[in-house]
């Protein structure tokens, strides 16, 4: 499952002619083969030294590693590092992967596990949670990037939505690092949640309990600010 | 259902999380549980709201900066590039001492395997000396083949009457024989039937196995019985291309009726490691209604066999089957 949520799906239709469906679904699993092929062979000359096989391996995962770690931490220079130490960490171990997971579930295993360091060393500094910093270390407002489409949208309800939003980064921050780390898989990135428990090391069943505990949290926090 | 678990099932609900069973009993217990129907609003509006929080691609800026910084970083790992190295090759070596008992395992293997079979050629070389005497000796009248130590396989008792003094030997002979006749007589085919397991003779295998499976496609006494079981171990074990090819043939009338037959060929379609047999299987073998098995092995064949021409054949006959169905 893991790999598949990097890739592009196949667009189906509800009344295709089931012997289109079976050649496009036959389809569907050559090229699932040959990827999977590809990756492997890409992650064994990887483990033999080469670099472009290497940098061909980050090409396919980089922008998503650094999409979860901007959205988990808020800041882009914390996104960038995590970034940077999570794939030359991976460089320095890839001769240790041994195919008993998928190359996402292991690259995810390594992020998320620097993410956590970074929420709980935020906790321990109490940083202003609510702000976001660019790469420069001026703050910016994420939502103001989020635009309202409609034609003639209402000024005061896009400052609603933008007071909403620091409310909603407020309320997240109230998380633990691990609870906010499983909702945020979940929600934002929609893995399974056994594959989350892969990722964090722990049981299925300990990641439905967080991901509950979560969003009670969540409810609670965003009831009182109302 | 109790409201703790339900509330719990709620949330688990929202993000698709819980089983069928699980569900159907959510929903039963909420057509009878206000303030469970409230908590399940409350998840919705969760849902709806944490929507204003949204997920951003990076900057096509950021990811250039990120990436440019991990190619220095990379770059600038002179020391580190070593060590890193050092640190691979002390993991592979690892790894081949942890596959050390299996190489151990493999050698003694390969050991075995080895003295067996030069035992197994010597034997036969043996034997086979020991068959042409025979042959040279089938000429000569009884009395002189009685005689003959080199018609004696074994002896295989011995008793001696002290009072008379006479010795009493039971022995065994070898006696290479002959029988003609056509196929329908049963002895004949009882010897084609052991001919098809004569390990060391591959042209007697064939010619076996092509007699049966002529029988089998001409529909002659090939119902359900030895020769069509026959012929399914042909097409499964044997080492022989062509005896598995005549084989398959012989099987051919039977694919739609037996599904044993129809099991074997889609085993040959997936596993044969000649191309021609597995290319013939494709030809032979008929959609069968009601038996998806047939599909899903040729989809299976279609995407993953190694040869290029067997996968197009496979997905043209794909496309062929709704219509003969």
């Amino acid at each position: 499952m893991p790999a598949d949520a990097l890739r592009i799906p196949v667009p189906t239709t509800a009344n295709a002619h089931p012997e289109s469906r079976a050649i496009q679904s036959s389809q569907r699993m050559l090229t699932d083969v040959r990827d999977r092929t590809t990756e492997t062979e890409l992650i064994r000359e990887a483990q033999q030294g080469s670099r472009a096989a290497f940098d061909l391996l980050v090409r396919q995962y980089d922008q998503a590693v650094l999409r979860l770690a901007l959205h988990l931490t808020g800041s882009e220079q914390d996104a960038q590092d995590i970034h940077q130490e999570a794939f030359l960490k991976a460089y320095r171990y890839l001769g240790n992967f041994r195919f008993e997971c998928s190359f996402y579930t292991w690259i995810y295993r390594i992020v998320t596990n620097l993410c956590l360091d970074q929420l709980r060393r935020r906790k321990s500094r109490r940083e202003d949670p609510a702000v976001m910093i660019d790469a420069s270390g001026e703050e910016m407002d994420l939502l103001s990037n989020v635009s309202d489409e409609r034609a003639g949208a209402n000024p005061d309800r896009e400052l609603q939505r933008k007071i909403l939003g620091q409310k909603i980064q407020a309320a997240l921050e109230t998380l633990t690092p691990r609870e906010r780390m499983v909702f945020e898989l979940k929600h934002y990135q929609g893995l399974k949640l056994r594959t989350i428990g892969e990722m964090l090391n722990t049981t299925e069943e300990t990641a439905k309990n967080t991901l509950f505990r979560a969003t009670r949290k969540l409810r609670a926090h965003l009831a009182e600010m109302r | 259902m109790k409201c703790d678990l339900a509330q719990q099932n709620i949330a688990l609900a929202a993000y698709g999380e819980i089983s069928d069973e699980a569900n159907h009993q959510l929903e039963q217990h909420l057509l009878e549980c206000e303030a469970c129907r409230r908590d399940m609003q409350a998840m919705r509006g969760l849902k709806t709201t944490m929507a204003l929080y949204p997920v951003e691609d990076p900057s096509p800026a950021m990811l250039a900066q990120a990436r440019r910084r991990l190619e220095e970083a990379l770059d600038n790992l002179p020391h580190g590039k070593w060590l890193v190295r050092m640190s691979q090759l002390l993991a592979r070596g690892v790894g081949r001492l942890r596959a050390a008992p299996v190489m151990a395992s493999l050698l003694l293997m390969a050991g075995l395997g080895a003295g067996g079979y030069g035992g197994y050629r010597a034997g036969l070389k043996a034997h086979d000396a020991e068959q042409s005497k025979l042959i040279l000796n089938l000429g000569q009248p009884p009395a002189a083949a009685e005689d003959n130590p080199a018609q004696i396989a074994n002896v295989s008792n011995i008793t001696r009457d002290a009072s008379t003094g006479t010795v009493k030997v039971n022995y065994n002979k070898l006696v290479p024989e002959t029988m003609q006749g056509t196929v329908d007589d049963p002895r004949i085919r009882q010897l084609l039937l052991l001919g098809t397991q004569n390990s060391v003779n591959a042209g007697v295998r064939d010619n076996s196995v092509d007699l049966l499976a002529n029988e089998c496609r001409n529909g002659r006494e090939c119902d359900d019985g030895p020769i069509r079981n026959a012929l399914m171990v042909a097409l499964r074990y044997d080492k022989n291309a062509n005896v598995r090819m005549k084989a398959l043939e012989g099987l051919q009338p039977y694919i739609a009726e037996d599904t044993r037959v129809r099991d074997a060929v889609l085993e040959t379609l997936m596993k044969d490691s000649d191309p021609r047999v597995r290319s013939q299987a494709i030809n032979l073998i008929e959609p069968v209604e009601g038996d998806s098995s047939v599909r899903e092995v040729l989809h299976t064949v279609a995407a993953q066999d190694d040869d290029a021409q067997i996968r197009t054949v496979s997905r043209q006959v794909l496309q062929q089957l709704p219509q003969i169905q």
